[in-house]
């Protein structure tokens, strides 16, 4: 069963389209992570499936509904982003207790743990918490309400790289227990691509990609060898990203699929194949120019 | 190498490295894939994806309702694979390099038989 479901899902802000024509279903009881360069639309897409903003055009559904306006989606889901606001004359342990009597499916055992772990003051307010410690309580806020629906938009912004780790494992283990539907954008894809189930990669408004993360490690290789040999090779191919290495050698990205078309060649000429990292295959497919940064440095 | 394949990949081959030191016994219980899931910190689908690369070659069997288990010569399966794709690709690849270097075949026997006997005698060590 579908969870959300976009079709030819459009948001303009002025003559800006953040959201550009995007069509996506995502299945039931599943970790997606979004990801996509800055100003890719992944916050505008998440408040979308929120309810927080009427789509331009296209259509949205979230539990069979459209989500804006919607009863059943407000009080089923949870959207934490590091502009969450709470009453301010209430602390932590206040705004914790607040929080299980607002959320159905709270679990005050599992916020205390993490409070306590993450040694946070009961006491303390939360806008005075650094940006850190702040991200940390508004993700155990996100964990332990348990919505059926939970959004994070780069719940990690200002964690250090310690409890970013405790808060994936964390994210992992509650899910295990208590399997439900979670999306979360992030720009660290290496560092959360084995928990997820699936990515939706985004570029301008519309979606570049959308499969199992487990298959996103072996979607493309590079080969590296003397230029006019791979040149020769990927002729035709679809190239995701080329530079040139030393005087005459250049490293070019192109789809796995092709390259084990071309597998006989490859060999036979004793080109070199290496691995493409995740976030590295993220950055080439979402960037305008086949060079990258070097483009700005190498024009002549 | 090991990093860069598919994690579902790795986890297909630490559940035959198991078997194969005899960590799992025929029709024995295997991890479940949100075992699997807790150990490596990973998403269960994945590890499901790496349990049902063993249950494609008949290395493990389901029991519906109960989980996966391990086949009978489930062992066998996977010296005989590994030997006949695993080893195979590596010798191949030895040899080619060996080929490029113009390491002769005799040189090429000799570096063999050195490294078995240095990881025998490490091995005499060991025990």
């Amino acid at each position: 069963m579908s969870v959300i479901s976009c079709t030819g899902l459009t948001k303009n802000f002025r003559r800006v389209k953040a959201v550009n024509g995007l069509s996506f279903t995502i299945e039931e009881n599943r970790i997606t992570g979004l990801i996509g360069p800055n100003g890719a639309g992944k916050t505008t897409l998440l408040k979308i499936i929120a309810g927080f903003l009427r789509v331009s055009s296209g259509q949205v559904m979230v539990f069979a509904e459209d989500p804006f306006n919607s009863l059943k989606v407000s009080s089923n889901m949870i959207f934490i982003d590091e502009n969450m606001k709470f009453a301010p004359s209430f602390s932590l342990s206040e705004i914790m207790l607040a929080a299980s009597s607002f959320y159905k499916n709270w679990d005050m055992e599992l916020a205390k743990g993490l409070f306590d772990y993450f040694s946070l003051d009961p006491k303390q307010q939360h806008h005075n918490l650094s940006k850190g410690m702040r991200s940390t309580f508004n993700m155990i806020i996100g964990l332990a309400a348990r919505c059926p629906l939970t959004i994070f938009d780069e719940p990690t912004s200002g964690m250090d790289a310690g409890v970013r780790k405790d808060f994936y494992r964390a994210l992992l283990r509650d899910y295990l227990q208590n399997p439900r539907n979670i999306i979360f954008s992030s720009h660290l894809l290496s560092e959360v691509e084995d928990v997820l189930e699936d990515i939706l990669l985004l570029q301008n408004g519309q979606k570049r990609l959308h499969l199992p993360s487990s298959d996103l490690k072996g979607f493309a290789v590079a080969l590296r060898d003397k230029t006019e040999i791979i040149s020769d090779l990927t002729a035709g191919q679809e190239v995701y990203y080329q530079k040139s290495v030393g005087k005459d050698h250049s490293y070019v990205v192109i789809r796995r699929d092709a390259a084990d078309g071309l597998a006989k060649r490859i060999s036979a000429a004793g080109v070199e194949v290496l691995p493409v990292k995740s976030d590295d295959l993220c950055v080439y497919l979402t960037t305008r120019n086949r060079g990258g940064i070097d483009d700005v440095f190498d024009r002549n | 190498m090991v990093g860069d394949k598919p994690i579902y990949v790795q986890i297909a081959e630490w559940l035959e490295n198991e078997i194969l030191c005899g960590n799992i016994k025929e029709n024995e219980k295997i991890y479940s894939q949100y075992q699997l899931a807790e150990m490596f910190n990973i998403n269960p689908a994945t590890a499901a994806k790496g349990i049902n690369i063993l249950a494609d070659q008949g290395i493990l069997y389901k029991k519906r309702g109960l989980g996966m288990f391990l086949s009978a010569k489930a062992k066998e399966k996977i010296q005989y694979q590994r030997k006949n794709h695993t080893l195979k690709k590596l010798v191949e690849e030895v040899v080619s390099e060996a080929q490029r270097l113009g390491v002769c075949e005799d040189e090429l026997m000799g570096m063999l038989r050195d490294a078995r006997k240095e990881l025998d005698e490490h091995e005499g060590e060991g025990g």
